[in-house]
Parts: structure tokens; sequence; C-alpha cells
């Protein structure tokens, strides 16, 4: 017992987080994260509500894809924010959550007309939304653990490479599999069951989860070994068991994304869960900082809103009279920019080390 | 036996195509640690300046060629000054985020600036013939492929074993701080690596090219994620590695090809990359990497 707490306060050393840390009560700790994860996620209700009272539909809409970002880059920090080994196959989880709903949940007449010979019996099975979902993450969740068996193995960059690796399988998969995924084309009528105030929730649950990971031992753990693989090591720390913990973790987060766009849009096709997912929720991971959830809640709405300017220049524009042409490719650039300059200037991204209710706390002692 | 040997030579011509990029890629990351993700835009600005040149009324097969080697290893160059000099003494991670950067504006700017469709090229269609040899047929460009590919890795080597700045840049690769202090700029090693691993994407973009006779913004960018690959069996930042890595991933994919029925050719790519991956779990450290625990002396 008093090993462990040498190991800690070691730990904590190392990750030099000196944010307030007192952990004397064992259910202090606890209650602390869970209030912050639910501070962290307070500007999303906020800016949830607002929508869901005030804004037209398509604003409604635009948020939805918002909120489905925003567990995506939760879920992808808490992979990468804790590991700090980039993952850029996150959106093979998110699309294969979408899928699963969509060939468990969708009614037995549309299946009809949109994979009539799928295999396994599924062309003939209809089951509701929730069962649906769970059996979708549980699919998630099996392909998470395989995939992480090998992932958790490697070093840095060949992780990074395999995860890579992962999303051209599983593309090529959807793509191919066309009695199963309906190929290139968009697999519709899969039931909309899931609405704005569903979407705040799952958010809200998601972030709080990934800040109780961050916080507890096996996530200060696994952040330990990220910055001292040996040190680490010498305390006793099982950093690939960790890994593979927050590789989990991180896709059943991603994979819910996935349920829950694809209750909410009702199509699904394979080239949203590729590169270009990959390459937002990124960008946005890193602009807000991927050392905490509040990073990647503060990424999710700058660049949200960023980007939704940027599109509206990029399908041309009228300014003063002059119509500018088409510009497509300027939110890609804009995206690319974000990421280079970010690690160039600010690596550790907007909110750089502290979480939001750190930073509250820390900002309130000051002035007292 | 004639197929056979036609399907020999086209995993043979893969492979030197993939060992090209992925030696490119493995002679920068053995010096400065850069997973360079923009490897495959290298390729892409090498194949838009031959179009914009054809554009321009460029004629010479010739020029073209050596005009995609000298813009892929300024390209290369530029790349460093620009974006990755900031990050050279970054955790690696930081290093390869930013090279994704790059790989995104440089895709969209030749999306935004060019256009998102194929442009047709074609200047180097004539070094795609056939070629008879007795009773075989084979394809020049596959042949040229091999030969020059096999022709620039012997350079390659001889550069790097003969010459002084070759020396700084293998020494570099096992301790910069060293080379430094024996009085090698520091940026002049790194430059040198970056033009050189340009001129290897170069030479791919000429292949590429008369390939398929036509350039598109996403041209280099799935190359490169082979490459990568094969970087990783080969052993990350190992030469031979990737040289090796890229003739296996070459004969993986053919081999694939050749025994999967037809209406099952487009697992082909999730199938090499889950043998890959196979592969990984036995050797973790690539096939030619060494096990290498970290705190451990190089002797």
């Amino acid at each position: 017992m008093a090993r462990t707490e040498v190991a800690r306060s070691e730990m904590s050393q190392a990750i030099e987080n000196t944010a307030p840390v007192a952990a004397t009560r064992p259910g202090g700790a606890l209650a602390r994260s869970l209030i912050g994860g639910l501070v962290t996620s307070l500007p999303v209700l906020v800016v949830g509500l607002l929508i869901l009272n005030f804004a037209p539909t398509y604003h409604t809409f635009l948020a939805l894809g918002a909120f489905v970002n925003l567990i995506v880059v939760v879920g992808l920090q808490v992979f990468m924010g804790n590991s700090n080994i980039a993952n850029l196959g996150h959106s093979a989880f998110v699309g294969l959550g979408a899928y699963g709903v969509a060939i468990l949940s969708t009614p037995l007449a549309m299946k009809k007309l949109s994979i009539p010979n799928a295999p396994f019996g599924f062309a003939t099975l209809e089951l509701d939304p929730v069962s649906s979902a769970l059996l979708a993450l549980l699919a998630v969740g099996i392909l998470a653990l395989i995939s992480g068996k090998v992932i958790s193995r490697l070093s840095g960059v060949a992780a990074t490479i395999v995860s890579l690796a992962l999303l051209i399988i599983v593309h090529s998969v959807f793509l191919n599999w066309t009695d199963l995924f309906k190929g290139n084309q968009a697999f519709f009528g899969i039931p909309k069951v899931v609405g704005l105030p569903w979407m705040m929730v799952m958010s809200v649950v998601v972030i709080v989860l990934a800040r109780l990971f961050k916080d507890s031992r096996w996530g200060m753990q696994l952040r330990a070994s990220a910055q001292s693989p040996q040190a680490a090591a010498a305390l006793g720390i099982d950093a690939r068991r960790l890994r593979l913990m927050s590789w989990v973790l991180s896709a059943l987060i991603c994979g819910l994304a996935g349920v829950l766009y694809a209750y909410f849009a009702g199509t699904i096709s394979p080239k949203l869960f590729y590169f270009q997912m990959i390459f937002m929720t990124l960008a946005m991971l890193i602009l807000g900082g991927m050392a905490t959830v509040t990073g990647a809640v503060t990424g999710v709405i700058v660049l949200s809103v960023g980007l939704e300017f940027i599109r509206s220049i990029e399908s041309g524009v009228t300014i003063a009279g002059i119509q500018l042409p088409q510009l497509l490719g300027l939110s890609g650039v804009a995206l690319g920019v974000v990421i280079v300059l970010c690690m160039a200037f600010r690596p550790s991204g907007i909110s750089g080390r502290y979480e939001l209710d750190e930073l509250l706390s820390r900002f309130f002692r000051h002035a007292k | 036996m004639d197929y056979a040997l036609q399907q020999l030579l086209n995993a043979l011509a893969f492979g030197a195509e993939y060992s090209l990029v992925a030696l490119g890629l493995a002679v920068v990351f053995s010096i400065m640690g850069l997973v360079n993700f923009a490897h495959g835009e290298i390729i892409g600005v090498s194949a838009y300046s031959v179009f914009l040149a054809a554009a321009l009324g460029l004629t010479s097969p010739i020029v073209a060629v050596l005009l995609a080697i000298a813009a892929a290893a300024l390209a290369a160059i530029a790349f460093e000054r620009v974006a990755f000099r900031p990050v050279r003494y970054a955790p690696t991670t930081t290093g390869l985020l930013t090279a994704f950067g790059v790989s995104i504006v440089v895709q969209n700017l030749f999306m935004l600036l060019i256009s998102p469709k194929p442009q047709s090229v074609s200047i180097l269609n004539g070094l795609n013939q056939m070629w008879f040899f007795g009773p075989f047929a084979v394809s020049s460009l596959q042949v040229m492929e091999l030969i020059v590919s096999g022709l620039t890795i012997l350079a390659l080597v001889l550069f790097l074993n003969r010459s002084t700045l070759g020396l700084a840049i293998r020494a570099a690769s096992r301790d910069f701080a060293t080379v430094r202090l024996m009085g090698i700029r520091a940026n002049r090693v790194i430059a040198t690596a970056f033009a050189v691993s340009g001129a290897l994407a170069g030479i791919a973009a000429v292949f590429i090219m008369a390939r398929r006779g036509s350039v598109s913004p996403d041209l280099g960018f799935s190359l490169v994620l082979k490459a990568f690959v094969a970087c990783v069996i080969g052993g990350f930042g190992s030469l031979p590695g990737a040289a090796v890595g890229g003739m296996l991933l070459g004969f993986i994919e053919v081999g694939l090809l050749v025994v999967l029925p037809q209406e099952y050719g487009g697992f082909k790519d999730a199938l090499t990359y889950v043998i890959i991956v196979a592969l990984l779990v036995y050797r973790p450290e690539g096939l030619l990497g060494q096990r290498v625990e970290l705190g451990d002396k190089e002797i």
C-alpha cells in the first residue's frame, strides 16, 4: 500500500502536474475529477441548450454533426492524450459503430431494398435501437481488443502506422463487402431516433468518462509511462496493458459517436468515415490541446465555428457585389495550416496542460 | 511459365517502386526521427511541375524527367525549411502531426489552385511500351523501374559510404550531437538528407506518371501509406529494412492478386495490411529492426 503511494507521488512529480494535488481521501480524488468533468462539459451544455431553444433547423443539424465530432475527439483524446501516440485510425471505429446499428436496426422493408443478400441472416433481422447500439458497440469493442493487442506492443511510430492500416482495412471492407455494407453507395433508412437532447447527454457522459479515465490510477500511470517509459517501467507499470485499455475505451467512445451519427442522420456512406474525418478531428484535438479533455472540447467548439465560416466562403460568396469563384479545398488548407502552426508555435494547444476546472480554481486562488 | 514470369516481374517492379519511396522515408527518419507524411506530396509537387511545364510547351521527355527529380528535391528542401525546422527537436509525435498537416495543406492546394480532378500528362507515356524478348512480351516500364531502382539504390549506398556528407548522414543517424561537434553543420546534413529523399521521390514520380498518364491531388498519398508500411515491416529507420520491406510488400500484393479470385480482388489492400499486421505480431520491431530497449548503449 505504502509502495503505491510512493509510486503515485513519484509519478505526479514525473508528469509535473502542478495542479492542486491533494488526494488525501480516496473518495476525494474521484469526486474532484467527476466535478471537473462536469465543469468541462458545461460549455457544451450551454451551447447545446442555446441551439436547442433558439436555433433554426439547419443550425440544429450542423450542431448535431458538431456533437458527433465532439464525441469522436474526446474518444481520440482518451488514447492520444494519455499515451502520447498519434492515432490515425479512429474513424474506423466510428464507421463500424455506424454500420453496426445500420445493419441491425434498419426496418426490414428498407433492408429488402438495400441489403437483400446480407449474410448471417442479417437481412431478416430487425432489432430495437438500444440493443442494436449495444451490439454494435460490442463489435467495436472486439475489433478494438484485437487491434489493440497489436498496437499496444509496438513502439510509437509503428503503432501510428498500424492504426492507419486499420483504417484502410476497415474502409476497404466497407467498400468491397457489398452484400453487407452496400459498398460505395449510401446506406439509408436507419431509424432517426436521436435528437439534440440525447446527443447532449451522451456528450456529457463521454466527457466525464474521459476525465475519470485521465485522473484514474490507470490514466495517470499511462501518462507517466508516456513521459518516461523507463521510470514508469521501473515502478512496475505495465504500459502495454494500459495502452490496450485506453485504446479500447477510446474505440468504444468513437464507436458510440458512430452509433449516434447513424441514428440522427439516417443515412451513412463509407467515405464519411475516412481521411476527411481523421483530418478534421485530429486538427480539432491538436488545436484545443491533446493533453486535456478541456482541450478536446475547446478545439471542437473553435474549429466547428471556424470551419462553418470557411465552408461558406468555399462554396463561392458574393462580397460587395463581386461573386467569388468556388474555392474547393480551402477548408482542407485551413485544417492543415491549423495543425502545422499549432505544432510549430504552441504544441500544447489552446488549453495547454490544465483542465478548465483546474484553471478556474487557480484563477480564484490567485484572485483571493 | 510465361504467366509466372510476368507476375514475378510485376512483383519486382512494384517492390522496386515501394522500396524507392520507403528509402526516402527511412533516410529522413533515421536522421531526425521525422515520420514524413508529406513525402507523398513531394511526389505530388514533382508530378504537378511536370504537368505545368508540359502545359507551357515542354516536349522533351528527358527534360521532364530531370525536372521531376529537381522539383522533388527542391520541394523536399522547402518543406524542411518552412515546416519541419521549427519542430526539429520536438518529440516524434509532434513531427509526425506536423508532416500530416503539411500533407493536407499541399494536397488541398493542388485542389484549390489546379483542379480536384485528375489532369492528363502524356509527355512520359513513351516510357511505357511493350518489349519483346523472343516469346516474352514485357512492359518496358517495369524493366526500367527495376533497373533504375537498382541503380539508384546502388548510388545511394555509394553516396552514403564514400562521400563525406554521406558519412555525416550515417553518423548523424546514430548521434547527431557528436556529428555537430565534429564541425559539420546540422542544417546542411538535414538539407542533404531531405534532398536525397526528395530525389528518390522524384524518380518514383516519373514512373507513376508514365504508368498512369495523369496527375491528381492524392497521387502520392496512398503510395506513401504503403511505403510507411514497408518501413514498418523492415524496421523503422533502417535503410536495408526499407528496401527489403518494399520488395516484400510488392510480392505480397502481387501474390494476393494471383491467389485471390477475381470477385474478391477489392480485398487486396485489406488483406495486404492484415498480413503485415500479423507479421508485426511476431516481430514488433520489424524484420531487420533490432530490439532496442530504451537506455541500451550502442556499441
